[in-house]
């Protein structure tokens, strides 16, 4: 389809073809922003401004294409260009994440820390799992969250994002790596995985 | 085997790229070939994927039922009332457009790859009825 057919949809349809398609994703998006930006005011205020951008450029949007990758993009680049500008954070320097070969696992996990951690797995509270989620620097929380929650390929999430492929691989490798860190710390506290300490 | 051939790798060179198999893009990598060839006959290495193949999809059912919340009644309420706004203001003839363009520069020198990444962000307004609608995408 060509823009120059949405070009001449009028107001109205454009309006109830939005209403229908787009916002029952609502739901999905505004866990991904409690995710963001970690509280529900910022959430519901980055879930709003999404659908307003969303809905003045839905004419740019081509029919039959991913609408919720879409939308998700607009969330995304709202979140990254206008809510963490406000905020201290440090960004990660793109060089720095090319490095990750050398953080990476550089022997084979033994049976016991294979069976550890799938027991942690198994037994942690949603509670820990969103606490540990939060902790993750903010490129890795998006790029786990995306891939993980939400079942983005790598390819649709640098679509997303906005950046190349190698950097959603080594965001999604260093994000699972510490999610599984702090969860293996969470489980520990609660009593899973003792016996492996000896 | 005391020695490598020359198109054979180290285990360590699969673990390293264990996210690129288990997110089905081993085609990514430079040295694909020699990993599957590896991995087809190295059951240590083959747990290693299986464990992070399992590690993963446990994950992801732990994390999509965590992360399952619901956008509150009145923010449902309050997004309607802004498209309506929207319409009523008469702004409806006009269309913001916001566009992204991305520098991306990789130099690969004596094994060392440099990466730098330049956004450049756009906003610019358009009349809806006018046609001279920029084909981009």
């Amino acid at each position: 389809m060509t823009s120059k057919d949405l070009v001449l949809e009028s107001a109205a349809d454009r309006t109830s073809r939005f209403e229908r398609d787009a916002l029952v994703f609502m739901d999905q998006l505004y866990a991904a922003a409690l995710r963001y930006t970690k509280n529900p005011e910022d959430a519901r205020d980055l879930v709003q401004d999404t659908y307003l951008k969303a809905f003045t450029s839905f004419h740019q949007f081509e029919d039959g294409t991913n609408l919720r990758a879409w939308l998700y993009r607009v969330l995304t680049t709202t979140f990254i260009n206008s809510y963490r500008k406000g905020q201290r954070q440090p960004q990660l320097a793109h060089n720095e994440l090319e490095d990750w070969q050398v953080a990476s696992a550089q022997s084979h996990t033994s049976d016991q820390g294979k069976s550890a951690e799938v027991e942690a797995l198994e037994n942690l509270p949603d509670s820990d799992i969103k606490r540990a989620l939060q902790e993750i620097p903010e490129d890795f929380r998006i790029a786990v969250y995306l891939a993980d929650v939400e079942g983005f390929s790598y390819k649709e999430i640098a679509e997303i994002v906005g950046t190349p492929a190698g950097t959603v691989m080594s965001r999604l490798h260093r994000g699972r790596k510490l999610l599984r860190e702090k969860l293996a710390v969470y489980a520990a506290e609660l009593g899973y995985g003792k016996e492996v300490e000896k | 085997m005391s020695h490598l051939e020359s198109d054979q790798i180290p285990c360590v060179e699969v673990l390293t790229s264990v996210v690129f198999l288990i997110e089905d893009a081993v085609d990514q990598l430079p040295n694909a070939f020699a990993l599957t060839n590896h991995l087809n006959t190295c059951p240590a290495c083959q747990a290693e994927v299986a464990h992070e193949q399992a590690v993963k999809a446990m994950m992801q059912d732990v994390l999509r039922r965590s992360c399952d919340e619901k956008a509150p009644d009145d923010l449902h309420q309050s997004v309607q009332n802004l498209l309506s706004q929207h319409l009523e203001g008469g702004v409806s003839s006009v269309m913001t457009q916001f566009s992204m363009t991305e520098i991306s520069i990789e130099i690969d020198e004596f094994g060392n790859v440099e990466h730098r990444e330049v956004q450049i962000e756009q906003t610019h307004i358009a009349h809806f009825i006018d046609d001279d609608e920029s084909g981009h995408n």
